[in-house]
C-alpha cells in the first residue's frame, strides 16, 4: 500500500567489521518523515546517530535495510546517481565545518553549486545572496581561519542551503560552538524549516532537540529507542 | 563540474603550493628540454640534407649505369649509347638525359697551366639546378660557343680568390693525343728497320715442328704489341682550343655526380671527347671497351658512356622511372629513393634520442606520481567535502588528472623553450668550431612545428599518465571516512 512519507528507512542495518570483531553501528532502524519536517537525532556518542545521517544522505550504503525516497532506494543508485542526489536535493552541515581552508567565504559557497549544473555567473549571484542573506557579506572574502566558529557554521549552512535542496542533514551542527553562536544557530535552523526545508538534526542536546524539531528520537547501540516506531 | 572550472581549481590547487608545484614542474621542464634540443640535432641535420639535396634538384635527378661494374658496356650487351640516351629522353617523367662526358687536358690560364679534367655538357643540362648555382657569370649560351664554366677548385688550383675577375678571360684547353695511326706506324717502322733480322733469325727447317711455330708466334706477335704500344703512347699529336670563361660555378659536394673543374659546351668539346687517347694507359682499355678506339676525332657514333644522368618531372613517382629505366637493362640510382632510405637513417636516428629524454620523462613522471599522492594525503578532507556536495568518481578523478595535466604543460611549454635555448646555443658552438675549421657553416639544429607538437603533446600525455594511479586513488576516497577526518 502506497503510503505519503516522502522519505523513509527500512530496516537499516550498518555493520562494521573491526579486525575479528563486527561492530553494528546501526542495527535495524526504521524511520519516515515527510516534507518539511524537522527531525531531531539524539544520542550519546556512538549510538549511531551520524551513520544513519550518513546512510541517509549517499554517503554510506548499509549492510543491509534500505534508504527510500520518494519510493526509490537509495541503494538501487549507482555512484554517480547518489552524487547526483548529493548535488541536487541534500545539504549537510558538519560540527566540525568541514570549509575549505584555502578558499574565501564566497568560495567556499560556490564549490557547492559546482556540481549542479549552475553557470559560473549564476554561481556567483547565489552564493553572494545567500551569504548576505545569513549576515556575512562583509566576510566573503575572509578564509575559515579569519572567521569566528558561529560565523563559519553559517558560511557552511550557506554552502549547504545555497542550492535550495530539498532536506538539510545536519551533523551535530552547535557541538563545537558557544551557547550564543549555538542558539543563533538553531534558530537560523528553524528558519529554514519555517520556509519548507526538511531538516534532520543530529545533536546530543535533547533540550535544544525538543525545542525545535517536530520530532525527536533517541539512539542508543544503534537502534530507535525511543519515538520513531511505525504503527 | 566543467572543464574550466576543473582547471581554475587545479591551478588554484598547484598555486597553493609553490615550491613543490615548481620542483616537478621543472623535472618535466628538464626532460621536455633535453627531449627537444636532442630531437631538434636530428630534425636539424635531416633539414639540412634535405635542403642541400633541394638545392642542387637531386630529388628530381637519377643517375643511370650500365649493368656491370665500372663498365660502359653491360655483361649482356647493353651499352650506353647514344641510341640508349635517345631512349631514356623519351620516357616520360624524363625531362633530359645526358651522358658524363669527360676528358683529360692540359688547362692554361695566363701564366698558369694546370693539369685538369674537363666536362661536356649540353645547355639543357646546365640549366638543371645541378649546374644552374653560379658563383659569378652566367651559363654558357650555346652547344657550340667557345665558351667554359670553371669550378672553384679550379680557380683554387690556379690560385684565383676573386671569381669576378676572372670572367671573360681565356682559358687555353689542350689536348696530347695518341692515335691508331702512330701505333701502327711504329709497327711499320719496327718491321721496315728488324724485318732482314727477322727472317734471318728464322729457322726454316723448324717451321714444320708445331713447338717452334708456336714459340715464334708468340715472341713475334709479343715484339708487335710492344711496338704498336710505344708508337700509340709515344707519338702524340696536340689538339687546343681557346675558350672564354663565362662562368664560375660552386662547389658543392654531390656524391655520386661527377662535376669536373670545367665544363665545356657539348658540341665544342666533342672534338677532344671522342679523340684517341691522352696518354693514360687506362683510356685504352676504356677505349677499346667504349668502341672509340678506331673513332675519328667528332666521331660520335658508337660511342658508350659510363654513366647517364637524368633530369625528372617532379610530379612523376620517381619509382615509376626507375622501373623503367631498369626495364631498358640499366641501373639506375635516384637521390630521391636514397633521401629515403636516409629519412629511414634518421628515424632511428630520432628515436634514439628520443628514448633518452623518455628516459628522463619517466623520472619526472615519478616526480608527478609523488606530488600528486602527497596531495591526495593532503587534501582527503577536501575530497570527501567535494563529494558530499556532489562530487561523483569522475569529477574527483579529472580533478587530480587536470592537476598533473597542467604540471605536464607547463612543464612542457617552459621545457619547449628551454630546449630551443639550448639547441641555439650547441649550434653557436658548432658554428664557431666550423669556422675555426675551414669549414662552411650550416644549422644543424632545427625547431620545427611537429616537434614542438610531439613534446607538447609528450609532456602532457606522459603526465596524465602518471596522474591516473593518484587520481584513481583520489577518486575512490570514502567520503565518511575522510570527514570524519583526524
Amino acid at each position: 500500500m502506497a503510503d505519503d512519507f516522502w522519505m523513509k528507512t527500512n530496516n537499516l542495518r550498518r555493520y562494521y567489521r573491526r579486525g575479528q570483531y563486527e561492530v553494528k553501528a546501526l542495527d535495524g532502524v526504521n524511520l519516515e518523515l515527510r516534507r518539511g519536517d524537522f527531525l531531531g537525532i539524539v544520542g550519546a556518542s556512538g549510538s549511531g546517530k551520524s551513520t544513519l545521517l550518513n546512510l541517509m544522505a549517499g554517503l554510506d550504503t548499509p549492510t543491509s535495510g534500505t534508504v527510500e525516497l520518494e519510493g526509490r532506494q537509495l541503494s538501487t543508485m549507482s555512484r554517480q546517481e547518489l552524487a547526483r542526489y548529493r548535488g541536487h536535493k541534500v545539504g549537510i552541515i558538519f560540527q566540525s565545518f568541514n570549509l575549505i581552508s584555502h578558499y574565501s567565504a564566497l568560495q567556499n559557497v560556490e564549490t557547492a553549486l559546482y556540481f549542479n549544473d549552475t553557470s559560473r555567473r549564476e554561481r556567483k549571484e547565489m552564493a553572494l545572496m545567500v551569504l548576505e542573506k545569513l549576515g556575512l557579506a562583509d566576510r566573503m572574502t575572509h578564509r575559515p581561519a579569519d572567521l569566528s566558529g558561529g560565523e563559519q557554521q553559517r558560511v557552511a549552512i550557506a554552502r549547504a542551503i545555497v542550492k535550495n535542496p530539498e532536506i538539510l542533514f545536519a551533523d551535530e551542527p552547535t557541538g563545537n560552538l558557544d551557547n550564543e553562536n549555538t542558539l543563533q544557530i538553531t534558530k537560523l535552523l528553524a528558519e529554514l524549516n519555517q520556509g519548507g526545508l526538511t531538516i534532520v538534526m543530529v545533536t546530543h542536546n535533547l533540550e535544544m532537540a525538543r525545542e525545535y524539531a517536530h520530532s525527536v528520537v533517541r539512539m542508543h547501540y544503534g537502534r530507535v529507542v525511543e519515538g520513531g516506531e511505525r504503527g | 563540474m566543467t572543464f574550466r572550472d576543473l582547471v581554475a581549481v587545479s591551478l588554484g590547487n598547484l598555486m597553493r603550493m609553490k615550491l613543490r608545484t615548481f620542483l616537478t614542474v621543472s623535472g618535466v621542464l628538464i626532460a621536455i628540454a633535453a627531449f627537444v634540443s636532442m630531437l631538434s640535432f636530428g630534425a636539424g641535420n635531416q633539414a639540412y640534407i634535405s635542403k642541400q639535396f633541394d638545392e642542387l634538384g637531386l630529388f628530381n635527378t637519377m643517375q643511370v649505369y650500365p649493368k656491370a661494374k665500372n663498365d660502359s658496356v653491360a655483361a649482356d650487351g647493353k651499352a650506353l649509347d647514344n641510341s640508349a640516351i635517345e631512349r631514356l629522353s623519351r620516357l616520360p617523367g624524363v625531362n633530359l638525359a645526358y651522358p658524363y662526358d669527360a676528358f683529360s687536358v692540359s688547362a692554361q690560364m695566363g701564366d698558369s697551366t694546370i693539369s685538369a679534367k674537363a666536362q661536356a655538357l649540353p645547355t639543357g643540362a646546365i640549366k638543371t639546378k645541378l649546374f644552374s648555382q653560379l658563383q659569378s657569370g652566367t651559363p654558357f649560351s650555346g652547344d657550340s660557343t667557345r665558351q667554359a664554366m670553371l669550378t672553384e677548385s679550379f680557380l683554387k688550383k690556379i690560385g684565383v680568390t676573386d671569381s669576378d675577375s676572372i670572367i671573360g678571360k681565356t682559358i687555353i684547353i689542350s689536348m696530347k693525343i695518341s692515335t691508331i695511326d702512330s701505333g701502327f706506324g711504329y709497327v711499320l717502322k719496327g718491321l721496315r728497320e728488324q724485318g732482314a733480322d727477322l727472317i734471318e733469325k728464322i729457322e726454316f727447317d723448324s717451321l714444320l715442328h708445331a713447338n717452334y711455330r708456336n714459340r715464334l708466334i708468340r715472341s713475334e706477335a709479343n715484339s708487335v704489341a710492344k711496338q704498336f704500344m710505344n708508337g700509340f703512347l709515344n707519338a702524340r699529336e696536340t689538339i687546343s682550343d681557346t675558350l672564354k670563361v663565362c662562368g664560375i660555378l660552386q662547389q658543392k659536394r654531390m656524391g655520386r655526380i661527377k662535376i669536373e673543374s670545367i665544363i665545356v659546351p657539348a658540341k665544342t668539346a666533342l672534338r677532344f671527347s671522342t679523340t684517341g687517347i691522352s696518354g693514360d694507359p687506362t683510356q685504352l682499355f676504356e677505349a677499346m671497351n667504349s668502341g672509340t678506339l678506331f673513332a675519328e676525332p667528332g666521331d660520335t657514333d658508337g660511342r658508350n658512356f659510363p654513366e647517364v644522368t637524368l633530369d625528372l618531372d617532379p610530379r612523376v613517382p620517381y619509382k615509376q622511372i626507375k622501373d623503367s629505366v631498369e626495364a631498358f637493362g640499366f641501373k639506375a640510382f635516384s637521390f630521391a629513393e636514397q633521401f629515403d632510405e636516409i629519412r629511414k637513417m634518421f628515424i632511428y636516428f630520432d628515436m634514439a634520442l628520443a628514448m633518452i629524454g623518455l628516459i628522463a620523462l619517466t623520472t619526472a613522471s615519478l616526480g608527478i606520481v609523488n606530488t600528486m599522492v602527497m596531495s591526495i594525503l593532503e587534501r582527503k578532507r577536501e575530497i570527501g567535502v567535494l563529494k558530499s556536495l556532489g562530487a561523483d568518481d569522475n569529477d574527483i578523478r579529472f580533478l587530480f588528472l587536470v592537476e598533473s595535466g597542467v604540471i605536464g604543460s607547463i612543464g612542457a611549454v617552459a621545457g619547449i623553450f628551454l630546449g630551443w635555448l639550448i639547441s641555439r646555443a650547441a649550434s653557436g658552438v658548432a658554428q664557431y668550431y666550423m669556422t675555426r675549421q675551414g669549414l662552411p657553416t650550416a644549422e644543424l639544429f632545427a625547431l620545427p612545428p611537429w616537434l614542438i607538437l610531439i613534446a607538447l603533446a609528450i609532456g602532457i600525455v606522459v603526465s596524465v599518465l602518471a596522474g591516473l594511479y593518484p587520481a584513481t586513488r583520489a577518486a575512490h576516497v570514502d567520503p565518511v571516512e575522510a570527514l570524519r577526518g583526524e
